[in-house]
Order: C-alpha cells, then structure tokens, then sequence
C-alpha cells in the first residue's frame, strides 16, 4: 500500500472533466424527459380497456426491460444502421437506448400509480360528468403522480447512472473523458476515483431526497 | 433494404453460448458474494453500534449512488495498482458485482426485517430469546418471504448489469457479440439474437422466482394472494 497518490494530475485536466460532465447532463436531461414523458404515455396505453392497444404496449415493456441496456444501445448503434441505412451517431444511439429503456420501466411506475387510485374515483368523475380524458387529467393522476414521485425520482438516479454506458459508443461523457484522462497521464487509481466521487456528490443528495419524499407521502396518504 | 441472413450468426452458435455461459458464471458468483456481504451490511447497519451503522451506511450510499461501470473500471485499472496484484477480468467482475449487489441487497435485507412487526421481536424476548436467536428463528424466516419479489428483481437488474464486463474484455455474451459482430460483418442479426438470448435467459429466471413465490405462498403468509 505505498501508492503515492497524485490527485494533481487528475485536477490539472478539470477542463476535460467539465466538458465530460456536461455530456453527461446533456443526455441525463433529454433521455430523463424524454423517458419519463414517453413513460405516462406508455402506461396509459398499457392501461387501456382495448386489447389492441395494451398487448402491444405490454410487449415493448416486456422486450425492452428484459433486455440490458448495454445490448440495446450497441443493437441502435451497430444494428439499426444497417436494417434502415441511415447513419447513427453516438449521441443517438445512447439517447434512443436509455429513452427507450426508461419508457419501458416509468410506464409500470404510472401504470402502478394510476391503478393504485381507487375505482371509485373513476365513477365519482364519470358522475358528474367527466370523460375518461378529463378525469384521469383532473381527478387521477394528480392523486396518482404524487404516490409515484419517490420511485420516478429513483428512476432519474438510474437514468444519470446508465449515461456512463455511453462510453461504449465514445460518446464524450464523465466516464469517457476520465478515460482519456487515465490513458494520457498513466493515473488510473486518482482519475476513476474521482469521477466515482463525482458522481456520488451528485447522486447522494438526491438519494436523500427519495427518502424525504417517501417518507412524507406515506404520512400524507395514510 | 437489408436482406436478413442468420446463418453465418447460427453458424457460431457455440462462441455466444460459451458467453452466455460466462455471463451466467459471473451471475452465479456475485449473486453468491454478494447475497451474505449484503446480509452483514444490513446488520451492521441495523447494528446499535453508531460508527459501524455509519460506516455500513456509507459504503451502502456509495455503491449505490455511483455507476457499475465507474466502478467496474476502478476495480480493474486502479484497484490492481493500489495493492500491486494482477487482476484477472473475472475477479475484476465478480468483486465489483458482488459489492455492488451486496449494498441494493443490504438495503433488501433492512427493508424485509423492518417490515415484521415490533410484537414478534417483543414476544421472542418474552419466552427468553437473545436478539441473535429471535433474528434467526422468528424474523428471517418471515421476512426471506416477504423479500423474495425484491430479491428477484435485483437479482434481474445484476444479471443485465453483467454485461458491462464485456468493457474489460472479460468473454461474456456481450463480448462474443461484439467479437462475432466484427468477424462476420452482419451487426444487425447478431446483436438480434444477443438480445433474444437475453431475453430469454432473464425471462426463464423471472418465471423461476414466481413459482419460488407461489410455493412459499402456500406455506402461510406470503407476497402473492
């Protein structure tokens, strides 16, 4: 254990890093959007009286989460291009993998949430007038999306976790630069700790954050 | 448009099986790593003692709030350095994944005990128990039951995760793929038929841990009704 621990070397390519992280948070915004959103729009669908349109969203839910994103991302980034002939950039393909994935696994959190609310408010808003558009709007999810929060939070940490796959594609994120950081300065042992210490700043209080939530909507609800 | 042509992927069927075949071994050794390091991190963390509690909290915090593959990496490249060992892409693997499972099975594992009632503990103290005898005879084996659905889950999420390994050369599935993908030039039905695979592969272990579930379900109380 007589390592000497050089942290300078990292620190002296902080610019590296920055532009690394800025990757990072550029594909954790638009995936986290894009998933959660496409999300409730999947769980609706899951959710739907008609067989044609819950079987085949049940289906996508199934393949992509019973398949690992890795093998998704590499599928969008080697696969796809051959199968429509247009090219697909790293940027794409980790956004299509991570998206896709995150629909897959948010659509059962909304679909849990918007089942989970009781029958009745269902028929209270059919009552008084509503359709099934206004009240799952007004009535519904409202009530829905505040039992759902603390696992779609969970969703968003997994989402900023899964951007490190992006450097399978070389796509410039945290994980990618730290990379060229360790093979340019020979400081394995000081870069990747620091990039995981990175992460953990960031990730840390927004576990907290989960629990917080967890713990006060299990007050309120009850 | 592209005309589909597996042959040349069926034709080296063997090289993905013995992948698949790795992915599974480096599946079986975390999951029986990190299962009992899961287990004593929950009870340090559960423990009384405030600086164990602590400590256990934070290497659970820490494996689970940064990446599998920040983590991969640092076992690989930064790790062998530190204590000067050579590290092989297999024990690379198995530590990170097992470490890495063991704090999201701690987590299970607190979950689980937490959720039997305070009574049972009360009334195990009653008829003369030590904390340790009424952990292992009364709340174990109630809770083990009612942690089953988490655990398979998980265990779901480790096995996708195994395919990070294929990142430090390590010939899982993945790696084959990619290996077979460059050889035969036809990216789209290889990678097609890795993802088939897997799907395959996670689906069988999720029927096999429902039916886990059934079974205990008809021994009293369970998760299924």
């Amino acid at each position: 254990m007589d390592y000497n621990w050089n942290f300078a070397s990292v620190f002296a390519y902080w610019n590296v890093l920055a532009v690394g992280l800025k990757g990072t948070i550029q594909l954790f915004i638009i995936c986290s959007i894009l998933g959660l959103g496409g999300g409730l729009i999947m769980g609706m669908l899951r959710y739907a009286k008609s067989r044609w349109i819950s079987y085949p969203a049940m289906l996508y839910v199934e393949v992509f989460r019973n398949t690992p994103v890795l093998v998704q991302i590499i599928w969008f980034f080697f696969a796809l291009p051959v199968l429509t002939g247009v090219e697909v950039s790293p940027v794409m393909a980790a956004v299509l993998g991570i998206t896709l994935n995150t629909i897959a696994f948010s659509a059962e959190v909304f679909r849990g949430g918007i089942q989970s609310i009781e029958r009745e408010q269902w028929d209270a808003g059919k009552a008084i007038g509503m359709s099934y558009v206004q009240s799952m709007r007004r009535v519904i999810l409202p009530q829905a999306l505040k039992r759902m929060l603390p696992p779609l939070t969970s969703r968003g940490i997994e989402v900023f976790k899964m951007t490190t796959l992006a450097t399978v594609v070389a796509y410039p994120e945290t994980l990618q630069q730290a990379k060229l950081i360790a093979s340019y300065e020979y400081n394995p042992i000081e870069t990747y700790t620091v990039v995981a210490l990175m992460f953990f700043v960031v990730l840390f209080p927004l576990v907290q954050l989960t629990y917080i939530l967890e713990r006060r909507f299990a007050k309120s609800d009850a | 448009m592209h005309t589909w042509d597996f042959l040349a992927t069926l034709a080296d069927m063997d090289l993905l099986l013995l992948g698949l075949w790795n992915t599974i071994k480096v599946f079986i050794f975390a999951l029986a790593f990190g299962i009992p390091l899961g287990f004593g991190l929950a009870l340090g963390r559960m423990s009384r003692i405030p600086v164990l509690s602590q400590i256990c909290s934070l290497i659970i915090e820490f494996f689970r709030t940064t990446p599998p593959l920040v983590q991969l990496f640092w076992f690989f490249f930064a790790f062998p350095i530190l204590i000067s060992v050579q590290m092989t892409p297999f024990v690379a693997s198995v530590m990170t994944f097992s470490i890495q499972s063991s704090a999201f099975f701690a987590e299970i594992f607190r979950g689980g005990i937490n959720s039997i009632d305070k009574g049972q503990w009360e009334a195990a103290k009653a008829i003369g128990m030590t904390r340790q005898s009424s952990l292992r005879r009364i709340i174990l084996p109630q809770a083990v039951k009612r942690m089953i659905p988490a655990f398979a889950e998980r265990s779901i999420e480790l096995l996708k995760t195994t395919t990070l390994i294929s990142t430090v050369s390590y010939a899982d599935l993945m790696f084959q793929a990619n290996d077979l993908a460059s050889k035969t030039f036809r990216p789209l039905e290889v990678y097609t038929v890795v993802a088939v695979m897997y799907f395959f592969l996670i689906l069988i272990f999720s029927q096999l841990t429902i039916r886990l579930e059934y079974r205990l379900a008809r021994s009293g109380e369970g998760t299924l009704r």
